[in-house]
């Protein structure tokens, strides 16, 4: 049995404004989607458990702002992120342009201790729009990119008909088990069977 | 004939107490009555107007007086304030039995007044049937204007028998009843000789500093006039009105509030220190020694929203705001019933000076529209072809037009495909991107323009109330260019900020509310900083919750996110101003000069100890 603190894995979804980031994060929590979703303010997530290889997880999934100048924000909400999800409208160029700009900012601001290592898994979203026909942004070329930055994790999705949806959130929580021991380094003393340090299960009450 | 009719009311001690001191009355004489020719009108509006129901002095209803003019006749009513038991043995029936309604000054007899030299001025008011109302104590004074008033509508003949008895003789026939009226004496014996129209409104306006020196000469004579007469007054009794006046302001719900609020000892820790610290020092043992006398009754504005014919006697008969506080104060506590937002929000807005005309805001709304025509043209004459070459425009466009389709639109006024609404958000916000180009377009601002949109009518005075909407709030979405334009949203730095933000929240709060709120907030009363208090009040109320919990980051962001349409915005409005109050200059000393209004600050009254706490 592992500590609570190993339990609990934090994701960051991250993209430009209007790609989707609360609708995919609705439809794998809830299974709904609602088209009257607001533009998101702040920041707020949802935790969901998912199981992994015969182990329990909680998956707290935190939900950002999409316009740039909510960014400096960010900080908050990113410190010890085990995941980071980057998002894009497969319908809208500059939201894929937009993607090395959100991964960059996440590293600067998250500091994560492996930055060349820290698990990304990237979303094309809203593939059903139009049965396709809009599109613009190809499968290969958001390969292409995945392939450059140290192959991240690629799926295309649908938050609106939930194509993709699970998949690529356990994905995402697969990738994020895999950056946990690294920071049982630091926090040595939350390997304790007895439960009496669960006050400090979510890693960042600074 | 007019002018002959109209008294000046500087004598009236009362009167003239209640209005130096800025007070609560409402009335205005002769302001409605030329602006509105058809329908009824209110000619005279008294608040604070009691009854003794029993023997004992300490239970009492209050009530609003009015006299309507409907056509040619004239109509008096009393209705009491819901909802302000003054002591429990008063019930709503008892209420229900006391109410005047409309009632025709044709079954009127006679009124009689008493003016005691101490203690309060009454009237009885009997009727043709020889049946009498019980009196009508007059807290804010004003009888002799009241009867004034009647007098300038009916006949009224002062009886031979009793000088301080006035029968009523309700002439039909106009021409009768005016030289009937001209004929008398007058209900006032002690009218001043130097009377004319202006004297007669310039009580009210001594107030409030305005300065129309031409107009009204006589204002010095009637400034020391006046004085003198206060001078006269008993002064026990200016005392009274004042602490009156004074604590109108904390109700009785609000001392319990109070009494609520401060009254817990555990974990204190967190929240509010200094203002519990302050209060207890200073503002908050006047406040329970006041309770300890019969302040224990005094009324507050009845929490009824104001309709258009009380509007109208806020205004000069040249549509001037006479009393700036006065209404801010009335928004404050009643609100304005909705079809009249969008005659008073452009003034709570600063859109609007609250000395400005009639016919200066016709002319301000000519340029205005033309204005923002131009404005407007600027992007709408960006073709295509120069939009290709023009990517901020292009950014900025796609993601307003993100926006404005997931802007209330669970809101009928927004709802369905291709609402004619949802795309004047989309021209409005654009056109104010290119005013204030700086600026931009910056997420939540469509939040702050829906409601102005449901409650305007014309587009251009929705861009303009706008536009000095974010004149105000600016700051917070433009604090620092570096990135920290989101100010408001800046829960990292802030966290009091995301409370109100949950309460403001509109898709998850009844519309109504998230007007009534913003209301509030704009009147700057009592404090432009009552959102403040408002984020100290819910978090006082969480407190046990939050602190008993130990609440780490996440899960008090998460708790304060699900709060969204939990909070009940009477109640904790009526917290903050209770907050507000007995923080009194203390706590508006611990607001940073600066500040912006109505929205939050990075260090703010409670936002750096919570930081600390949180981060």
């Amino acid at each position: 049995m592992a500590s609570r603190r190993r339990m609990l894995l934090k994701v960051i979804i991250l993209g430009d404004s209007g790609v989707g980031k609360t609708s995919l994060m609705n439809q794998f929590v809830n299974h709904k989607f609602s088209n009257q979703y607001k533009a998101t303010i702040g920041a707020d997530f949802l935790t969901k458990e998912v199981q992994i290889d015969d182990r329990l997880f909680t998956l707290q999934i935190w939900d950002t702002a999409g316009q740039e100048r909510f960014q400096s924000l960010g900080v908050a909400f990113y410190r010890g992120a085990d995941c980071c999800v980057l998002v894009y409208d497969v319908n809208v160029t500059k939201s894929f342009d937009d993607l090395n700009r959100w991964r960059e900012d996440f590293l600067l601001q998250a500091s994560p201790h492996d930055p060349d290592n820290f698990p990304f898994v990237v979303l094309g979203n809203k593939i059903d729009v139009d049965g396709g026909n809009s599109r613009v942004v190809s499968s290969k070329k958001a390969k292409a990119w995945c392939a450059s930055k140290g192959n991240i994790p690629y799926f295309e999705t649908s938050a609106k008909d939930g194509t993709n949806v699970e998949a690529a959130f356990q994905c995402i929580a697969k990738n994020a088990i895999k950056n946990e021991p690294e920071e049982d380094t630091y926090l040595p003393d939350t390997i304790d069977m007895s439960g009496g340090q669960q006050q400090r299960s979510s890693g960042c009450d600074c | 004939m007019i002018e002959t009719e109209l008294h000046d009311l500087s004598d009236d001690a009362d009167y003239a107490a209640s209005q130096q001191q800025g007070s609560q009355s409402m009335m205005r004489s002769d302001s409605g009555r030329r602006s509105e020719p058809e329908g009824s009108e209110i000619v005279y509006m008294k608040d604070n107007v009691s009854i003794h129901p029993t023997q004992y002095m300490s239970e009492r209803i209050s009530g609003r007086l009015k006299l309507v003019k409907q056509g040619d006749s004239l109509f008096m009513t009393w209705i009491p304030y819901k909802g302000q038991n003054t002591n429990a043995r008063l019930s709503e029936r008892d209420r229900n039995l006391y109410t005047i309604r409309p009632l025709p000054f044709t079954d009127v007899r006679s009124i009689r007044r008493h003016t005691p030299p101490l203690g309060w001025q009454y009237i009885i008011v009997v009727l043709s049937s020889g049946l009498a109302f019980p009196p009508l104590y007059f807290y804010n004074g004003g009888v002799k204007e009241f009867l004034t008033t009647i007098k300038q509508h009916v006949s009224l003949v002062r009886s031979a028998d009793d000088a301080n008895v006035f029968i009523v003789n309700d002439f039909q026939d106009p021409l009768q009843k005016t030289l009937s009226s001209l004929e008398l004496p007058g209900v006032v014996s002690v009218a001043a000789p130097s009377t004319n129209a202006s004297a007669a409104v310039s009580p009210t306006q001594g107030n409030q500093g305005r300065t129309d020196v031409s107009a009204f000469d006589s204002n010095s004579s009637l400034q020391s006039l006046r004085r003198q007469r206060n001078k006269s007054n008993d002064p026990t009794k200016d005392l009274s009105i004042q602490v009156l006046e004074k604590f109108s302001l904390v109700t009785k719900f609000a001392r319990e509030t109070t009494s609520q609020l401060f009254g817990e000892s555990s974990g204190d820790q967190l929240f509010s220190n200094d203002l519990k610290k302050h209060s207890h020092s200073q503002s908050l043992p006047d406040l329970h020694s006041q309770s300890s006398n019969d302040l224990e009754e005094v009324p507050c504005e009845a929490p009824v929203p104001a309709d258009p014919m009380e509007w109208l006697t806020f205004l000069d008969s040249e549509g001037r705001v006479v009393d700036s506080i006065e209404l801010r104060k009335r928004i404050f506590y009643g609100g304005v019933v909705h079809e009249l937002r969008k005659e008073v929000w452009p003034f709570l807005l600063g859109c609007y000076d609250y000395n400005s005309t009639y016919a200066e805001r016709e002319y301000l709304r000519s340029v205005r529209k033309q204005d923002y025509e131009i404005i407007k043209l600027q992007w709408q004459s960006i073709s295509p072809e120069q939009a290709k070459r023009f990517t901020k425009f292009r950014e900025r466009k796609g993601l307003i037009e993100k926006d404005v389709v997931r802007t209330d639109r669970s809101f009928s006024f927004y709802d369905g495909d291709d609402n004619p609404n949802v795309n004047l958000l989309h021209d409005i916000l654009l056109t104010y991107s290119f005013y204030n180009f700086d600026l931009g377009y910056c997420q939540g601002m469509s939040d702050y323009l829906s409601p102005l949109l449901f409650v305007m009518e014309d587009e251009f005075e929705v861009f303009w109330c706008f536009a000095a909407l974010m004149e105000r709030v600016g700051p917070n979405f433009n604090r620092d260019q570096s990135g920290m334009h989101a100010q408001l949203f800046a829960l990292s730095k802030s966290l009091p900020v995301k409370f109100l933000m949950s309460a403001m929240s509109q898709t998850e709060m009844r519309y109504e509310e998230t007007m009534r709120l913003w209301e509030i907030l704009w009147t700057h009363y009592p404090s432009e900083h009552l959102h403040l208090y408002i984020c100290v009040a819910i978090l006082k109320r969480y407190r046990n919750k939050i602190i008993g919990e130990q609440m780490d980051f996440d899960t008090l962001l998460k708790f304060i996110n699900g709060l969204s349409g939990q909070i009940d915005l009477d109640s904790i409005v009526r917290d903050a101003e209770a907050l507000c109050i007995c923080a009194g200059e203390t706590g508006e000393a611990c607001i940073p000069p600066g500040t912006p209004p109505s929205l939050p600050v990075e260090n703010g009254l409670v936002s750096s100890q919570l930081e600390d706490e949180v981060l």
